[in-house]
This record gives C-alpha cells, sequence and structure tokens, in this order.
C-alpha cells in the first residue's frame, strides 16, 4: 500500500507542507473584504496543488517530481503558538456542534449491532472525529523544537491605492512587527521575500497607476520577486460562482448561502497562476537551494568519522552544562537546528532518505544533550518518516511510542505534542491494521483534559470493533467509558450517543451491573434532556436489579418514579419487571359442572375427585347422548371442547407476584385483562388479529381495559415487602353468554405506572388446573371460556366441623346446603371419601339429642332397624327423593364425625345434583367439599388376650390405656366387647383401677378383664350374618353416677365400627370370627381442663379394637392337668408322674393333632429357645434346675447347692423323661375336647418345667390338601416341683 | 491480600454463573459495575488468547490502569477470572487451581446444571476461603 494515499500520509501531505507568512496592508484586506474574504482567505484554496509537475533535485544528483503540493498560509500574527484557552472553546465547540448534530440523528433510530458492524466503516469515523483530530494536532504546532511550521517564504501584499507603496512594503517586513517566533532567533528570519502588489479593479484601471508601482517596486526588490494581483474584476453585480472555492474556508455561514463575489473567472485564474508561480518557480527552487546549501554544511561539520568523533567528545565536555528540562536552547544557526531545517525541508520535500539520514544524525545529539523535548520531535519525525518510507514497521513503531513517552514525560509541555504524536501513530498503526494497537494507543493519549479523553476513547472503542477479529466486548466498555467523561464535562447528548451504542453490545447479556449501569444512566440522561419518554423505556429495564444493594434499589426506583411523574401521565408499558409474576404458579379456576366449596377443593387433584364421583356421575357416554343430542347444532365441535363457565359464576385466576427488591413496593389495580365477545365465530376471527397486534401490545391492551359492560373484574391492590410473595386471586364474571378470553393481567406500580403481562404470548407452556381433560388444547383455547347462561350453584358447607380432634372424638355435625338461584334442583347424591371419619346420618338424626341418643335408653330396636341400610350402602348416598334445595330455607343434614386414627386428614365430599333446566348445557353439577381435620392422639388403647391356663375357654384380658395427651385428661368410661358369644367382666371392681377416675395427661393403666364364651347362644349361630352384634358391656366407672351405658349398637357407633372392623382387617386368617373379638373403649373427657386450640370439647371418645384373636396358638387350645407339688422318696425309686391334657378345637372343622414329647438329651431344632439357650450356656448356674425351694432342702454348701447343675449339664442328662408315648396322634371334632394321657419320670427332687413338647396339628377341612392350614405350637410353661418325702 | 479483587466465572455462553468480591479494599458503589465492564471487556482478549495455548491458566491477559484480570479456562470453556491489583502470580495460579477442583466437584453434582448460576453456599465459603489463602 501506497503510504501516502493512507489518511496518516495524505494528512501528512497536508499538514507538514511549506508555510509562507503574508503580511498585508490593511487597504489590502478592504479590497478583499468586498468579497466577505480575508486576503489570506482569498488566497489559500490555491494553496493546494493536485496535479503540478515540478522537478525537484535535493542533495541527490537525481531528480524527482513532484505532483502535489501545498502551501500553507499564515499571517504574520498567525505565526505563533496558538492560544491553548482558545483552541480549547474552539474544540469544545466543535464537539457540542457535532453532538447536536448527531444526536438529533440518533434519535429516530435505535442502533443494532448488527447494523453497527455492517456499516462499521463508514459509520464508526464519524466526520467529526477527523476534524476534531486535524484541530487538535493544530494546536501543537509552531512549536520551537520543530522546523516545519518555519515560513519558508514571505509574502509581503501592498495596495495600489497604499501611499507610497514601496515604503509600505519595507514597514510591513519591519522587525518590530513581525512574530516573536522569528526575532528571538528560533526561526530564521532571513526569508525569502515576495512582493504583490494587489489591485482592486472597481478603484480603476490597472494601466495608470499599479503598473508605475509594480515598475517602482521591480526597480527595488529585484524582478523576480514583484508580482501583481488584479481583483474585483467583476464591474458592478456580484458574481455567484457554480462551485464556491471557498466554502470550506468560511464555516460561520451556512455552505448554500453564496457569497457576494466580485471576482470573476479571470481574476480567480489570475490568483491560481499566481500561487503556482509563487510555488513552483520561487518556494520550491529555494527549499531545494536550502536543502544544497544546508547538506554541504552538515556534511562538512557532522559526516565522516572524524566529525563524529569530535562531536562526541565535544557534547561529553559539556555535559554539566545543561540540565534543565529542555536541555540546552538552540538558535537558528547552531548545527543542531540547522540539521533539523534540513531534515524538515527534506521531508516536505519528500526526499525521505535525505530527511531520515538527518533525523537519525540530530536524535542522538539531542539525546545526549538530554533536549527531550527536541528530542522527542525528531523521533516523531523519523517514524513518520519510516512510514512514508514504507519500511521497516517495527522501526516506525518504535521511534513513534519513544517520541510518544518522551513528550509524556515532559509533563504539561509536552502535553500537545504528546496527543499529536499519539494520533499519527494511531493513524499509522491504523494503516497497517493494527487496530487493537491503535485502540491502546488512543487510551493513552487520554490526558487530564476530559473531553479530549472522552473522544479519544470513543475513537479507541471503534478501533475496538475494526479490529479483527472485532472485539465487540471492549468496543462497549470504552464506549462506556467515554460516555462517562462526556457526561463529566456536560456533553449529556454525546453521552447518551456512546451508551446507546454500547447498549447494543450489552443488550441480552446477564452481566447485571453493566445492564444497569447502562440502562440507567441512559434513562437519568434522556430525563435531564426532557424526553421522559424514552427514560421511562430504559428505567424499566432495571427495575428488578435483586442483585444490587438496598440503597442502589431505593435509588433506582425512586428515579425511576420521578421521572415517570414528570411525564405527567400514567406510562404504560408491556414488560414491567417490577413485581415479578410467576407464571408458572399461574392457575385458572373456573365451574364447568365441578364446583368448589373452598379454595382447598380447588386445589386438590382432579384424578381424586374423579375416583370419588365415578359412580355418581351418569357415565361419559350416556351424557354425552343425553346433552349432544339436544345441543349438537347449537354447539360447533371446536367449542364443545373448549373450557365452559357459566354466566353469573367468577372465573378466578391465582397469580403469584414477587418482589425482588428489598424495599416495599406498592401495587394497586390489579386486574385481569379480558375479552368478550358475543358470538363463537368472532373469536376465531379475532384470533388472527391478535397475533397481528402484538407489535403494539400496549395499545391493545388499553383497548381491552377500556370498560366493558358484559364482564365484571376484580380489582386487588396490595402491598409487597422486601422479597416477599404474594398469590393474589383474580376474578373476572361474565354477564352474558357468549366467549370470553382471558388474555393478560394488568397492575399499576407506586400509582404512577401500569404494567401488562400478556399470559398466553409471553409464554406458551401454562399449568392449568382444570385443564386436564383436554390435554391437546391449542394455547389459546386454555384462556378461552364458552359462557353459557347460567343454572343453580348449590353451596354448601359442614358446620361446626372441628380443624382439631383427638382421636376417638365422636361428634354429630350439619351438612348445610343453599342454592341461591331460583332454578331447582333434584336427584341429589353424595359421596364421602373417608366413611370411617364421617358418616351420613338419616333425617331423623337431626332431631336426637347428642350425645344422649347414645345411650341404650333409646329404643334399639329402632335404630337397629336404622343402621343396617347405611352400612350396606356406603358407596354413594342418595338423598331421598322429594329433597329439594332452593330459595332461602338451607337444607340440613346430619353427619356423624369420628376422629379415628391421628394424624391430618382431608375429607373429601362431593354432592352430585342435576340441573331441571333440561336445556341447559350441562345437566348436572358436582359440589366438591374439602376439609381437613388434624387429629391428635388421645388414648393408646391396647389389648393382651392370653388363654386362661385354668379354664380351657377362659381368657384373660388385659387393657393397657395411656392418656398420651399433653394437657387433657380422660374418664375411661365404659369397655363393650363386641362379638356374637362373648362375656366380659372385670376382675377387679373400678374403684381399686380407678381411684380417681381420671387418666390425667401422660398416665397410664392397665386392667384386667375375663372373657369367656358365652354358653347362651347356640353354635353355629357365626354362620349367619354376624351384623347383628350382640355386645357385652362393662362400666369402668363406679355405678354411683347416673350415667348410662352406651349402646355400642346404636346408629353412629355401630357404623363407626364397622367402617373399623373393614380398616383394621390386616391380615385375614379364615379362621372364622369365633376366635376374635372386637372391642369399643368409650371414655369422656373431664370438662375441667381448658380446652385451648379445640373449637368444641368432644363428649363421647371411642377407641375401637378388631379382630383380637384369643386363639394365639392356632385352632387348638390345651391345658394340661396335673399336681403342681407332689412328695417322692427318690431313695426308694424314681418317681413316675401322671399328667393330663386337655385339648380343644375352637375351629369349625376337624383338626389332626400329633403330640410330639421330647426329652432334653436331643438337642436338635424341635426344642424350645430356653432349652436352647440353657444348653448352649452349660457354665450358667441359673437354670431352671437351681430353683431349689431352700426351706425345704437341708441347708448345704454352695458347691454342693451348684453340683448337681454342672453334673447334668456336663453329663448332659436330662431331669426328667416323657415316660408316655413319645407321639400321640388324634382327631379332633369341631367344636370339641378330648383327653390325651401323660406320664414323666422326675430321678431327684426339684422345680421341672413340663414345656418340652410340641403340639402339630392340621386342620382337615373339604379343602384341597395342598392349601391345608397347618401349625405348630410349644408347649406352654408347667411347673411341677417334686420334693423329696421324709 | 489483596486490596481489590474480583473473581468471576463466566460460562461457555458468556454468562457469569459465579460473582464475588473477594479484595479486602471497602466496596466502592461502583466498584461492581466497573469490575464487571473490565472483566466483560476481558472476554474479548480471552477469546483469541484462549486457542492459542494449551495451559489452562492464561496468566494476566488484560489490564485496565492498575487492574489486571487473570484468567483460567477450563476444558469446558469455562472462564475463570480474577481481576486483581496484586502481583501474585503463583497464588493466583493455586488459586485458580483450587477453585477449578471446586467447580469440578459442583459439576458432578447431579442436581446442578452446567452452566446455570452456582448458588452453592458451599462453594461460596470454599472460594472465599482460597482466596483469602492465596491472593
Amino acid at each position: 500500500m501506497d503510504p501516502a494515499r493512507t489518511p496518516l500520509g495524505q494528512m501528512l501531505l497536508e499538514e507538514i507542507t511549506p508555510v509562507v507568512m503574508v503580511l498585508s496592508t490593511p487597504s489590502v484586506e478592504e479590497a478583499c473584504l468586498k468579497n466577505g474574504l480575508s486576503f489570506l482567505q482569498m488566497l489559500t484554496p490555491f494553496c493546494s496543488f493536485n496535479n503540478i509537475d515540478v522537478p525537484v533535485r535535493t542533495a541527490s544528483d537525481q531528480p524527482y517530481r513532484i505532483h502535489k503540493f501545498k502551501l500553507r498560509l499564515f499571517y504574520g500574527s498567525g505565526v505563533r503558538k496558538p492560544d491553548l484557552k482558545v483552541a480549547e472553546e474552539q474544540l469544545k465547540q466543535v464537539i457540542t456542534d457535532s453532538g447536536e448534530k448527531v444526536f438529533s440523528e440518533l434519535c429516530t433510530d435505535v442502533p443494532e449491532i448488527n447494523h453497527e458492524l455492517a456499516s462499521s466503516e463508514d459509520r464508526n469515523t464519524p466526520s467529526w472525529f477527523q476534524f476534531f483530530n486535524k484541530e487538535l494536532v493544530r494546536v501543537a504546532s509552531f512549536s520551537d523544537h520543530e522546523a516545519f511550521d518555519h515560513p519558508v517564504a514571505c509574502l509581503l501584499a501592498v495596495s495600489s491605492k497604499d501611499e507610497q507603496p514601496i515604503n509600505r512594503f519595507v514597514d510591513l517586513f519591519n522587525t518590530n512587527k513581525l512574530p516573536s517566533l522569528l526575532n528571538d532567533g528560533t526561526m530564521d528570519p532571513k526569508i525569502s521575500k515576495h512582493y504583490l502588489l494587489v489591485h482592486d479593479n472597481q478603484d480603476g484601471p490597472t494601466e495608470s497607476r499599479a503598473s508605475k508601482i509594480l515598475t517602482e517596486m521591480r526597480s527595488t526588490f529585484g524582478t523576480s520577486d514583484c508580482l501583481m494581483l488584479c481583483i474585483n474584476s467583476s464591474p458592478d453585480a456580484p458574481i455567484k460562482h457554480q462551485v464556491n472555492p471557498w466554502a470550506s474556508q468560511i464555516s460561520d455561514t451556512s455552505p448554500n448561502q453564496d457569497l457576494d463575489c466580485f471576482l470573476n473567472i479571470d481574476d480567480i485564474n489570475e490568483i491560481k497562476d499566481l500561487m503556482q508561480d509563487l510555488t513552483s518557480k520561487h518556494i520550491i527552487p529555494n527549499m531545494e537551494q536550502k536543502i544544497r546549501v544546508l547538506n554541504q554544511q552538515v556534511s562538512a561539520t557532522r559526516k565522516g568519522f572524524k566529525n563524529q568523533i569530535k562531536n562526541l567528545w565535544w557534547r561529553k565536555g559539556k555535559e554539566d552544562g545543561a540540565d534543565s528540562l529542555n536541555g540546552p536552547t538552540y538558535n537558528f544557526n547552531s548545527i543542531e537546528s540547522q540539521i533539523r531545517v534540513l531534515g524538515d525541508y527534506a521531508f516536505m520535500l519528500r526526499d525521505y532518505e535525505l530527511a531520515l539520514s538527518n533525523y537519525r544524525l540530530i536524535s542522538t545529539d539531542y539525546k545526549i544533550d538530554k533536549a527531550w523535548k527536541r528530542y522527542a520531535g525528531v523521533q516523531e519525525m523519523m517514524g513518520l518518516t519510516y512510514f512514508m518510507l514504507d519500511q521497516s514497521r517495527k522501526e516506525a513503531e518504535y521511534c513513534m511510542e519513544n517520541a510518544f513517552n518522551t513528550y509524556l514525560k515532559l509533563g504539561s509541555l509536552g502535553q500537545q505534542n504528546a496527543t499529536r504524536c499519539g494520533l499519527w501513530w494511531t493513524e499509522m498503526l491504523k494503516a497497517r491494521d493494527l487496530y487493537k494497537e491503535a485502540a491502546t494507543v488512543y487510551f493513552r493519549i487520554c490526558g487530564e483534559d476530559i473531553l479530549h479523553s472522552a473522544v479519544m476513547l470513543e475513537q479507541a472503542s471503534y478501533c475496538y470493533l475494526l479490529s479483527k477479529p472485532s472485539m465487540s466486548r471492549k468496543y462497549g466498555f470504552h464506549l462506556v467509558l467515554s460516555g462517562e467523561q462526556y457526561k463529566k464535562c456536560d456533553q449529556i447528548k454525546h453521552a447518551i450517543r456512546t451508551y446507546r451504542c454500547a447498549l447494543s453490545v450489552f443488550r441480552g447479556t446477564t452481566w447485571s451491573y453493566i445492564n444497569d449501569h447502562v440502562h440507567f444512566h441512559i434513562g437519568q440522561w434522556y430525563a435531564s434532556l426532557g424526553m421522559y419518554d424514552v427514560a421511562v423505556k430504559h428505567m424499566t429495564e432495571i427495575l428488578a436489579c435483586s442483585h444490587q444493594s438496598k440503597t442502589t434499589q431505593e435509588l433506582f426506583l425512586g428515579d425511576f418514579l420521578q421521572i415517570v411523574e414528570k411525564t405527567g401521565r400514567t406510562f404504560e408499558v408491556t414488560k414491567l419487571q417490577l413485581p415479578v409474576i410467576n407464571i408458572s404458579s399461574l392457575k385458572i379456576i373456573f365451574e364447568d359442572h365441578r364446583t368448589f366449596g373452598s379454595p382447598s377443593a380447588v386445589n386438590t387433584k382432579e384424578g381424586l375427585w374423579h375416583s370419588l364421583e365415578e359412580e355418581m356421575i351418569p357415565s361419559f357416554t350416556a351424557a354425552k347422548a343425553n346433552w349432544l343430542e339436544l345441543q349438537s347444532k347449537l354447539i360447533p365441535k371446536k367449542l364443545s371442547q373448549s373450557n365452559v363457565c357459566v354466566a353469573g359464576e367468577a372465573v378466578k385466576v391465582n397469580i403469584e407476584f414477587r418482589n425482588p427488591l428489598q424495599i416495599t413496593v406498592p401495587v394497586s389495580g390489579v386486574t385481569l385483562i379480558c375479552k368478550y365477545s358475543t358470538s363463537t365465530e368472532e373469536l376465531t376471527s379475532n384470533e388472527n388479529e391478535l397475533s397481528l397486534k402484538t407489535d403494539n401490545e400496549v395499545d391493545h391492551f388499553r383497548d381491552m381495559s377500556s370498560g366493558n359492560s358484559s364482564f365484571l373484574v376484580s380489582e386487588v391492590d396490595f402491598s409487597l415487602g422486601g422479597g416477599e410473595t404474594t398469590m393474589v386471586q383474580l376474578s373476572v364474571t361474565p354477564k352474558a353468554v357468549g366467549t370470553l378470553e382471558i388474555l393478560g393481567v394488568r397492575w399499576k406500580l407506586s400509582g404512577a405506572i401500569v404494567g401488562f403481562h400478556n399470559f398466553e404470548l409471553s409464554h406458551p407452556k401454562k399449568n392449568i388446573v382444570k385443564g386436564r381433560r383436554k390435554p391437546k388444547h391449542p394455547p389459546n383455547e386454555k384462556f378461552k371460556f364458552m359462557v353459557i347462561k347460567s343454572i343453580p350453584k348449590i353451596q354448601g358447607s359442614i358446620h361446626s366441623l372441628p380443624r382439631k380432634a383427638y382421636a376417638g372424638d365422636l361428634r354429630q355435625l350439619m351438612l348445610e346446603l343453599r342454592n341461591p338461584s331460583e332454578f331447582p334442583v333434584k336427584n341429589l347424591k353424595m359421596k364421602i371419601s373417608h366413611p370411617r371419619f364421617l358418616i351420613i346420618g338419616s333425617q331423623e338424626n337431626a332431631k336426637l339429642e347428642f350425645p344422649g341418643c347414645l345411650t341404650k335408653n333409646i329404643d334399639s330396636v329402632q335404630s337397629v332397624t336404622h343402621a343396617n341400610p347405611n352400612i350396606m350402602s356406603d358407596t354413594v348416598f342418595s338423598f331421598p327423593v322429594d329433597t329439594s334445595v332452593q330459595g332461602e330455607t338451607p337444607l340440613l343434614w346430619p353427619l356423624w364425625f369420628r376422629a379415628a386414627v391421628p394424624g391430618d386428614i382431608s375429607l373429601y365430599m362431593s354432592i352430585y345434583y342435576e340441573v331441571a333446566d333440561i336445556s341447559s348445557v350441562i345437566r348436572y353439577r358436582t359440589l366438591r367439599l374439602h376439609y381437613n381435620v388434624q387429629v391428635l392422639p388421645s388414648l393408646d388403647v391396647s389389648f393382651q388376650i392370653s388363654p386362661s391356663r385354668l379354664r380351657i375357654q377362659d381368657f384373660l384380658v388385659r387393657l393397657d390405656v395411656v392418656n398420651k395427651t399433653s394437657s387433657e385428661s380422660f374418664q375411661v368410661y365404659q369397655l363393650s366387647s363386641i362379638g356374637h358369644h362373648w362375656e366380659i367382666s372385670l376382675l377387679q371392681p373400678p374403684d381399686a383401677i380407678f381411684p380417681s377416675q381420671t387418666l390425667m395427661a401422660g398416665q397410664a393403666i392397665s386392667c384386667f378383664f375375663t372373657l369367656k364364651k358365652s354358653r347362651r347362644l347356640p353354635t353355629l349361630e357365626y354362620n349367619i350374618s354376624t351384623t347383628h352384634d350382640r355386645s357385652d358391656d362393662v362400666l369402668l366407672v363406679p355405678q354411683c353416677s347416673q350415667d348410662l351405658v352406651y349402646n355400642t349398637n346404636n346408629v353412629p357407633l355401630v357404623n363407626f365400627h364397622h367402617y373399623e372392623r373393614l380398616q383394621q382387617k390386616v391380615s385375614l386368617e379364615n379362621l372364622g370370627d369365633l376366635n376374635t373379638v372386637d372391642f369399643v373403649l368409650i371414655s369422656r373427657p373431664l370438662n375441667s381442663t381448658i380446652n385451648h386450640g379445640l373449637s368444641d370439647s368432644p363428649h363421647v371418645m371411642s377407641h375401637h379394637s378388631c379382630h383380637l384373636s384369643t386363639s394365639s396358638t392356632g385352632p387348638i387350645s390345651w391345658l394340661v392337668d396335673g399336681p403342681q407339688t407332689l412328695h417322692h422318696d427318690f431313695s426308694a425309686s424314681f418317681c413316675e408322674i401322671n399328667l393330663k391334657m386337655h385339648l380343644y378345637n375352637s375351629s369349625g372343622v376337624t383338626v389332626f393333632v400329633r403330640i410330639d414329647t421330647s426329652d432334653f438329651d436331643g438337642s436338635g431344632g424341635h426344642l424350645n429357645s430356653v432349652n436352647a439357650v440353657q444348653s448352649a450356656t452349660p457354665d450358667n448356674p441359673a437354670g431352671w434346675h437351681d430353683v431349689t425351694p431352700v426351706n425345704e432342702l437341708k441347708v448345704t454348701s454352695n458347691a454342693l447347692e451348684t453340683q448337681p447343675g454342672k453334673a447334668l449339664s456336663l453329663e448332659s442328662v436330662s431331669p426328667y423323661i416323657w415316660s408316655g408315648s413319645s407321639s400321640t396322634n388324634l382327631h379332633l371334632e369341631p367344636m370339641s375336647s378330648a383327653e390325651v394321657p401323660l406320664q414323666i419320670c422326675v430321678f431327684s427332687p426339684g422345680t421341672y418345667d413340663l414345656s418340652n413338647y410340641v403340639l402339630n396339628w392340621n386342620l382337615l377341612g373339604d379343602s384341597d390338601e395342598m392349601s391345608k392350614p397347618s401349625g405348630k405350637c410349644q408347649g406352654y410353661k408347667y411347673y411341677l416341683t417334686v420334693l423329696q418325702s421324709t | 491480600m489483596a486490596t481489590t479483587a474480583c473473581f468471576i466465572i463466566v460460562s461457555r455462553n458468556d454468562i457469569p454463573i459465579y460473582e464475588a468480591e473477594v479484595g479486602v479494599a471497602a466496596k466502592r458503589e461502583d466498584a461492581a459495575q466497573l469490575h464487571q465492564f473490565i472483566l466483560h471487556a476481558a472476554l474479548d482478549v480471552v477469546q483469541d488468547l484462549a486457542w492459542t495455548t494449551s495451559a489452562m491458566y492464561l496468566k494476566s491477559v488484560d489490564r485496565f490502569n492498575e487492574l489486571v484480570v487473570s484468567v483460567y479456562v477450563t476444558a469446558g470453556h469455562t472462564r475463570f477470572m480474577l481481576l486483581h491489583d496484586s502481583r501474585n502470580d503463583d497464588g493466583i495460579k493455586s488459586f485458580f487451581q483450587e477453585v477449578h477442583e471446586l467447580y469440578i466437584k459442583t459439576l458432578l453434582n447431579p442436581l446442578y446444571l452446567p452452566g446455570s448460576r452456582i448458588t452453592s453456599s458451599h462453594f461460596d465459603t470454599k472460594v472465599r476461603a482460597l482466596a483469602r489463602k492465596y491472593l
């Protein structure tokens, strides 16, 4: 790439060009001002030549040609360092102007990142950047350390009008008026002068005076240096030029305003020719001349080995003297300055090789002299020369960096130069596509001046964007940095512009702090410009800033509300982030044929209700046949699948609002947005419309929310504390038949801003509770309802159902049903999920007084007849046919409640009813009630039944009652055994068991009963229905009180008992009912304690224990009968004892029994565990055989006492042997008993446990062999004491 | 212990999944966003640099004024980025390695969805302890 064609090359060709000092008289200026131009301005456009062809020969003999050239013209007063303050102001103005311009463009379009990248080439270097950079470079011009700003020539202009023009010329170049730089010796004052006579043609023709002066001038100053220029040739009327060459010069006037110009084409051509002549014939040859002279001089003094050594030695010598920051001052005629001038002239004439060699030469000198500024300047020029030569890129960059750093080291002195150097450096890097490096350089240019650094940062950001691969994040970051700087110097518009550009990078990122920062500041700045609408738009982005600190949240929200307030109207936005809507919590509750008694019923799974209602509701096909026949013409198929709701009944929507902030947020006016249409066809057409309208959702919603009389929406206000979540129920009540669609929700935040949330469009996945039946809905269908005309709806509740109850608590409740509509309902049915807890009573029960009705003085016959049908039809309860619920009077129906088991119990009830109006879409409805009851443990009742060893049909019952409550006291009142042939009686009088008659909290008691088989009933009674149970009751309180015995065969108790029996039937053995017994323990709480937590103190509590088996050993029971103690003289012989075993078969079938006796020597597996343990631990002296009564035996030594045991175990001799038959087989008929004789032999005195026998039994029923139940029973302990007879 | 240290784990989708200010310096109000800005911008550099070396620890990749960004790239292209003002190269390396171990343990959690935000308080306390130890 040709370096001259790069932006930097062009810049250098324009900026580093020979300077011509212009000195003019006031009358010259006057003449020019007729055109609205100064003399300088008039000449300037003709100072750059694009196609001249000037041969140049500098130091080398080889001439080359220059095609493009430019001169810079300055007035004498301009040849000095620019005033910093003025320059600053000027730069600021440039920025402000461009800010206004760009901003107005920007407001119309929103930058997109793709767009940005596509058009980055032209966009990202806005024109004003270049202009700004140029201005910045100019600030550093006319520095004393550089030579390219030294005027190479001086143009003296005198008007022909002036008096004594020759003297004027001399005066103009008076040293007093010359710029200080020339006078103080920095610049060479001996510059070539050119004398120009300016003649205004309006003053008269040239010939007369002007030409006379010209000849005079020529004779005075020499022929070649005198020129004449005629201007304003246009006679009277101003000429309008097609192309105004001065347009770029005069920035104040607008470009399309034409200057009144008295310069005609001839004048312009004359100026052009004049300047070209001046350049090609005078200035360039002059410069060539000077270069040659200087080059010779330099070669003579500095080139060659000898000179270098001399130079070095000479420099070293004066080292100590030069220690100031700038190093020594150099005069224009010092050799150093001359080398520099030589280099710069060569550079300007594009002999870069020559320039470079000179720069190199001088650079070391300056370095040694510690003339840092000059050194930096030379380094800078070296870098540029390398660049223009397009060789050694590294060297070029090194030089630039060196220069830049050196300038920076100088501090404020070198600041402008550093900036200029940096800009050139970046241009150099850009020209080589090193954008990333350029960006870092831009970043380094940022000095103390905030405005400059803002612009530099912005340029850096664009460099990042342009780098390959493009670094968009760096771009964004630097834009933000730049925007911040702009803000600091009140360039708000620029700040907004940069931030908006940055937004295109950060949009969609999850870097929360970044997003917040950018949006907040844009919002704030827009607000400061009064553009509140845009501000609000940005501020809404940052509302949900849960990650920020509380103060920041407050700041954000406060600013936001303030801005909204300033807009002066309630703002409406679709994506308001505050509060957050938890869309997954969205639930729509509507009642078609399912109606709900309480919110908790709604939350119950549909499947549960289904299983409950299965038996009640007509089957699906039947229902279809019923109403579709009638309605098929009215309802299109599509809508028959959509949701149905009833006019006048509310559709509720549960939705959760969450406040992500730590501060309280007031939310008001939360309503649903609904759409209503009267016909079904309209709705389908609206669907398309809806999808089209998504673009302007806000408007759409506003339309929707404006009042519609065909439905009512509820409005909810609430305040959300920090981090709180609130579930809100919103409802919409359609008033007429048609179609209703729920579109979304709207709310008002802090009374200022309205937010919308569209349910459907934003979140396609919904959790619809009631949509179970039709899971393949198109998403919109879920929010669409077919509104049908109003039908009756029954409301129901259970009165006085306790929320908490103690286990066993028995109550009478009342179900109340109301029908507020005037239409009657019929065919009421009801089902309860837990008949164990809740039993439907009968109408008669309502009149009964509770708990008096439980006692036995009610005629038992009547209640029994009522009890039976209830137990049988436990599935669905149908109300009597004539039951009707209508109008004011509610239907009351008694229910019995009993808290069966501790725990949290959910009771579900479903009431089915049919709508009398046959034309309705919905023929029947169900009312679903749901109640939760917490059942606390009260009494823990356990029974233990063991067979009595005294009589074969008797049992000993131990009742253990523990009061598990923490504070309640109970009176254990009555125990009833339910079964057809059991008699129960107390072993002790009740006073002995309950002295205080109460069971305190935590207290436990045991009492014993005997249970015997009633002899009164015939044996085969059990075969018939056993529901007609007899009960036998034992009062556990002294009969002194007038309390009566509770009848366990009465209505609620017997029903509950029935369900308890079903429930407790865990592992049913087919032994029949004969051996099982059910107990009901009735207790009463004592009213003395305070029942806090319980709504109503219980009256009666019943505890049921069912299927308690009396026959723990199987179908047979036996009793070993024999002597307990006997005396025998062992000295004579061993003792033979006869025993008798009574066997009884309590089952209904014949039992085969085998009795196996076993002796101790066989340590096999059939020994019982006690014996096995004893044989395994023979050292244990505490065996059963040691139990020798001390009083009977003579006192012996300890050794003697333990001897038999040891001897026994060692020798493994059994203390007794079974001497009868070792195995006896017999068949036992049902319900019969038998006797088996047994015999043992005992060899020594002692106490013996005769339990080592086994009874094997087999049931010999009619069933096949395989499934014959059989079992094995170990003998029970039977102690026999044999004493030595005296 | 570094005066300023901001540690961020960036998922492969350029989403920050864990952020912690682990420096001892009192937190400035604008520090959080500045740190995020610097780290976010440094991702550009990491993007290029990560493929030029096989090492996971990329040393310091970027700097802004006196703040340096050190980066560690895991095999799954999750980036651990530490913004710090201390020059403790070895410590930072060890810190990154230990955090990597912790991160892998987090990944092994079947309930953790890779690329989602790390909310484990255990992870947080461990990272802070490591920062105290190494930085």
